[in-house]
């Protein structure tokens, strides 16, 4: 695996968990707002 | 648009702004490409150190006050500082395993103390289910947040006090030890980071307030249990 490779992978995943975790958040908060 | 979205909307640009710096600045000599993993490194252990120092801000107001959105707050902000914690820790063991050719060492001090202080912050979380009394769970969480963030200065002065395998801080009092390109990038991705705290903080406050809506009310405790009354028993 290149270095650019791994690099663009560590972005990756950490953009994914947190993108990841603003969704969970945003579907709970529906799903309490909807009973 | 409410306050989160607008908090989102400003963090997407950041991020956008960050991701490009930290792609097109230049990279350091030894480390080569791996070296712009500083720009999610950095930015994720600043946020960890900011959420925990406001878990124990709001902890400590809560034990003054004893107002419910100190409570929510103070755990709105451990639970982003246990995700950014992870990142961090995360992005400095890829950055380790490509650079030191190793990714986690427990002799390391800086690298220990993060890890103790990650496990602490998922057992304040875990005390927080594990007591359902609102009361009980807000005093003991608060207790907790407050004292727990000594970790903080900890893990930061960790590599003044110890010279084990983590450098030292590449910005000092004196000036910085990073080219001014690369120091720029990380700085933009270190404000994306802060307004992307911001934004995650008003969307787990949000979904605390809907979730407080819809909550059952607590029971009481001389709600929950009729007590016999005495003087009504039969002599048998």
């Amino acid at each position: 695996m290149s270095d650019q490779a791994i690099v663009i992978g560590t972005f990756g995943i950490t953009y994914a968990a947190i993108v990841g975790y603003a969704v969970y958040l945003h579907v709970r908060s529906r799903r309490a707002r909807s009973g | 648009m409410t306050r989160t979205r607008i908090l989102f909307a400003l963090a997407g640009i950041a991020v956008a702004a960050g991701l490009w710096l930290a792609f097109t600045s230049p990279t350091d000599v030894v480390q080569g490409e791996f070296s712009r993993i500083i720009n999610v490194h950095v930015p994720s252990m600043w946020v960890a150190f900011m959420a925990f120092g406001l878990t124990a801000a709001s902890s400590i107001a809560w034990l003054l006050r004893k107002t419910a959105r100190w409570d929510r707050l103070a755990e709105a902000s451990a639970e982003v500082g246990v995700l950014f914690t992870a990142v961090g820790l995360f992005t400095g063991m890829a950055w380790g395993q490509a650079v030191w050719g190793r990714a986690w060492d427990w002799s390391d001090v800086r690298l220990a103390t993060t890890a103790v202080m990650f496990f602490v912050y998922i057992g304040y979380l875990a005390l927080r289910r594990a007591t359902p009394d609102p009361y009980a769970r807000a005093r003991r969480s608060a207790i907790l947040g407050a004292i727990a963030v000594i970790q903080v200065p900890l893990v930061y002065f960790s590599v003044n006090l110890f010279r084990t395998l983590h450098q030292t801080q590449s910005i000092r009092p004196d000036g910085s030890t990073m080219p001014t390109e690369m120091l720029i990038a990380m700085g933009v991705n270190v404000i994306a980071f802060t307004v992307l705290f911001a934004a995650l903080i008003a969307a787990r406050l949000d979904v605390a307030k809907a979730e407080l809506a819809v909550a059952p009310a607590p029971v009481q405790a001389d709600q929950g249990i009729t007590p016999p009354r005495l003087s009504e028993v039969e002599d048998v």
